[in-house]
């Protein structure tokens, strides 16, 4: 986003270019980011301020594919007039997305300190949730635990009375 | 910052006796489920999998925060019923949930069954009403669900009459499908003399039952004894509730007596506590605490500062008396203040307030800590307070039912 060029462009100087971030993934692909935009992550916000002179961070345990779309949600939401229904429209299309990718966002946003973005993936996997049974939850979540027959049985009793 | 190392030893950590068996087939269960197109380089595949394929290996910081947004949002029912899912989930998602609920004394909400036996809020009466069915001989009591007095309730414990030759018995359950006694929804009886001027409620548990440690394979520490051996799904007498004419015979109210057998008296004074039930107790465990007092991280304690037995001497149990109605000259009746929650002119209606302390000449308490009344032609509402649960208050009125003392 460049400010608009002022009458006498021949003459005045270039405006000032943003500062870009360089994030480096898991498996070694770089991705560009602006200043402001990363500011949104505590974690980079840290290390910025650590590490004036270098621009290139390294984050070791997010991949490729998942930064790609972080460095988009932040992007966006550093963004400058955009109006809170667009913005709500936006999210809801960005976790709009497979269990398995849900989840990575929210591991990088907790890794990250992005709060806008941890919320918005911890609030979907709630909704997720409401409205289904012990046993629906456990198949979309694939939790497999194993329980006592008493520890069944009183699950069993508990949601009978307050699906009743 | 979570390396492969650490993912492993969460997962490990939630998943709990897993077999590593059973591990890899979680694993490789999934397989890859990439939502782009884009290249994952072959190195970084397997950990790929590992990390995105299991929400069990999310990190407990995170379950908690999805879990107590549900608890917060969920706040009545019937939504509440996803609190109680989620803590069916597993053993790790019970815990949490069961840490984050917080008793009716509390929140002023009823979210688990055991929030039946534990002391309603303090400061506010929480609404309910008991629906009769004559064909049946069943009481059903609800939860109101909005100020007004429509039947839209929650359904929270039924209790089914049974004639005997010398009493009767109204058998308490969870489970309006279910009233026997052997029954794990089995919660307690009101047993009534032959005459039906005096009545015992039995709770099957005892006061202070329930110590999350038993149940739970968590490995945080708690202090505990073991006192008791194991004890059965038994018939403890929680309160005695007597009917008398008072000194104008059946033309005026009748007096009510309720004696709460493990609620001390103290727990009415400022500071004081009344037990709180944690958990119900499976027959099938070995030990069983009667009068230990249980402290885990996990349950918020209520009981009585430790090293009192329950129902020491010293410490008088609680007593409840009706309070008096007042004589209206112009209605020519017996007026009682319910606030709009009764409507229709009954014996059986009635407040209960604290009985002043033996021995002591002074005025009745104010506070009402249980009303009962009549709304309907089947239809009575119940509000209730601390420190007496919805278990003793439904057992009370249902005394009230069935009493023949100065019945029209």
């Amino acid at each position: 986003m460049s400010s608009p060029p002022s009458a006498s462009a021949s003459s005045s100087p270039p405006p000032c270019p943003k500062k870009m971030i360089t994030l480096r993934s898991s498996d070694g692909a770089t991705f560009e980011i602006e200043e402001t935009a990363a500011l949104q992550s505590k974690t980079l916000e840290n290390m910025i301020h650590e590490n004036c002179a270098s621009t290139l961070i390294p984050v070791p345990n997010i991949t490729g594919e998942v930064l790609a779309r972080v460095v988009e949600f932040c992007s966006k939401h550093a963004e400058a007039g955009v109006d809170d229904e667009s913005l709500g429209a936006w999210d809801e299309e960005f976790v709009a997305v497979d269990h398995t990718t849900l989840f990575d966002y929210i591991r990088a946003a907790n890794f990250l300190e992005i709060p806008t973005l941890l919320d918005l993936g911890c609030q979907t996997v709630a909704d997720m949730i409401k409205g289904k049974t012990p046993d629906e939850i456990k198949k979309t979540f694939k939790i497999t635990t194993a329980c006592t027959p008493e520890e069944e049985e009183e699950v069993r009793g508990e949601n009978q009375w307050a699906f009743e | 910052m979570a390396s492969f190392k650490s993912i492993i030893q969460d997962v490990k950590d939630e998943i709990g006796n897993i077999s590593r068996k059973g591990f890899d087939h979680v694993k490789f269960g999934y397989g890859l489920r990439s939502r782009s197109h884009r290249v994952v380089q072959d190195s970084s595949v397997v950990v790929d999998a590992l990390k995105q394929s299991c929400w069990a290996s999310m990190p407990p910081e995170l379950l908690r925060d999805v879990l107590m947004r549900i608890e917060k949002s969920e706040s009545t029912w019937p939504p509440r019923k996803n609190v109680v899912a989620c803590a069916g989930v597993c053993r790790n998602w019970r815990e949490i949930m069961k840490e984050i609920v917080k008793t009716p004394e509390v929140s002023g909400k009823l979210t688990f069954p055991i929030s039946l036996k534990q002391p309603g809020p303090r400061d506010s009466l929480l609404q309910c009403y008991i629906k009769r069915n004559r064909s049946n001989q069943t009481y059903y009591l609800y939860l109101s669900l909005d100020q007004a007095l429509n039947e839209d309730g929650k359904f929270l414990l039924a209790a089914r009459k049974l004639r005997r030759p010398t009493c009767t018995d109204y058998i308490i359950s969870l489970n309006p499908d279910d009233m026997s006694k052997g029954s794990s929804t089995y919660i307690g009886k009101l047993r009534s003399n032959f005459l039906g001027t005096k009545f015992t409620a039995f709770d099957a548990q005892p006061p202070s039952a329930g110590s999350r440690v038993m149940k739970s394979r968590s490995t945080r520490l708690v202090n505990f004894k073991q006192v008791s051996p194991k004890v059965p799904a038994g018939n403890y007498p929680a309160v005695h509730i007597s009917y008398e004419l008072n000194v104008l015979g059946s033309r005026g109210p009748r007096r009510m007596q309720c004696v709460l057998d493990a609620i001390p008296a103290s727990s009415i004074e400022p500071g004081g506590v009344a037990p709180t039930q944690t958990e119900f107790m499976s027959s099938t465990l070995d030990t069983f605490p009667s009068f230990s007092f249980f402290r885990s991280k996990s349950t918020r304690v209520e009981n009585l500062e430790s090293g009192r037995p329950m129902s020491a001497p010293k410490d008088g149990m609680l007593v409840l008396k009706n309070k008096s109605p007042r004589w209206h000259e112009q209605l020519q009746c017996w007026c009682l203040n319910f606030h709009g929650r009764v409507t229709v002119a009954s014996v059986k209606n009635f407040q209960l307030v604290a009985s002043p302390e033996q021995g002591v000449a002074g005025t009745e308490h104010e506070n009402v800590i249980l009303q009962f009344g009549k709304v309907g032609k089947d239809v009575f509402t119940m509000d209730y307070q601390y420190p007496i649960s919805a278990f003793q208050s439904f057992a009370i009125c249902l005394s009230s039912f069935d009493t023949r003392i100065a019945c029209e």
